[in-house]
């Protein structure tokens, strides 16, 4: 019997289903090759540790947690209220109004507001001078 | 009391009986889950999300199969799923750790008390062998797999919950067969090397 032959019986070999006569080949190449006993060997870890993981137990209360998971979620779906289209649209138009009550108290405010000037107003008694009526400087001069 | 009067009860308002289902396929779900992920809490989890979503999809069992395969389906798909975002956050976390921004993260392994130190050193390295090998299997012989050897359900049956033919599922459990023998194979020569 070759490697190749003996690695494709291991697992029935293993559960004892093959044919009295391939048994005794398979055990005879096992024990004359040590790479297919190895094989082997690694097989029924494997199946060890499949067999480790299947025994292992959920949770003790995970029952209980699930049927709380449950009963939070049922009672979530029955305190939902559905909304009407009534209030849909209300509530959008109120968004659309407020908004745009907002923007124009915005426009309002912004045109009534006066920016404080630092230019100093002239005196009326100043403003009133007749230059056109002064002496020309040069003239005194001259 | 039948799966199905059980069902057309709950469907009816009687939400407590569901409790019934949960004790009597909690322990399949969470064996199928196990057998995808490898890890109790997350399995723990992973069954809980099933029987909600179970629960919220009630209403569409149609009775055309068993509960049974039907609550398989849900887990099997939710396993896939979970195991399809967890390959992606793995390959985040490796990449993190190529740059030094997180430490590996451990699996967590259940070891019996009475084995002894050098037999828990094998059995964890064998753990993640097993489990690197199942993972990379193709997902149709990862199921087929999964519920064969953890499950010990007959070629029908995952054929009933894989919705194909028996002769499929024979010749997706050999070729998953065959990939675990050759994964094995060449961890085993890498470790004579």
């Amino acid at each position: 019997m070759n490697c190749q032959l003996c690695q494709k019986e291991l697992e029935a070999y293993r559960e004892g289903e093959l044919p009295e006569g391939i048994m005794i080949q398979v055990k005879a190449h096992l024990g004359d090759c040590q790479d297919c006993a190895e094989m082997n060997q690694l097989f029924i870890l494997s199946e060890k540790v499949i067999q480790e993981e299947k025994n292992l137990q959920s949770n003790p209360f995970l029952v209980t947690r699930i049927m709380a998971g449950i009963e939070e979620m049922a009672q979530g779906y029955e305190s939902y209220q559905p909304v009407s289209i009534f209030q849909k649209v209300l509530k959008s138009a109120l968004i659309t109004v407020s908004l745009a009550a907002a923007i124009l108290f915005g426009v309002v405010a912004g045109n009534l507001y006066k920016p404080l000037t630092t230019v100093n107003k002239i005196p009326a008694e100043m403003a009133y001078l007749n230059d056109a009526a002064l002496e020309s400087v040069d003239l005194l001069t001259n | 009391m039948t799966d199905r009067e059980i069902i057309f009860q709950i469907i009816q308002g009687d939400r407590n009986l569901f409790r019934t289902l949960v004790e009597r396929y909690q322990p399949l779900v969470f064996r199928t889950c196990m057998g995808f992920l490898h890890n109790k809490e997350d399995s723990d989890d992973l069954t809980q999300e099933v029987f909600i979503q179970a629960y919220q999809t009630l209403s569409g069992f149609k009775g055309d199969a068993a509960f049974s395969t039907w609550i398989y389906r849900i887990a099997v798909n939710a396993s896939l799923n979970k195991t399809r975002k967890s390959s992606k956050k793995l390959l985040v976390q490796r990449f993190e750790i190529v740059f030094g921004n997180s430490k590996k993260e451990e699996y967590s392994f259940s070891i019996p008390d009475n084995e002894s130190p050098e037999n828990i050193l094998i059995l964890k390295e064998h753990k993640e062998w097993v489990r690197n090998a199942l993972e990379s299997l193709p997902e149709n012989q990862r199921t087929a797999i999964v519920l064969s050897k953890y499950d010990d359900l007959s070629q029908k049956q995952i054929a009933e919950i894989m919705n194909t033919s028996e002769g499929a599922v024979e010749a997706l459990i050999q070729r998953a067969k065959a990939n675990l023998r050759e994964k094995l194979s060449a961890t085993q020569k890498k470790k004579k090397k």
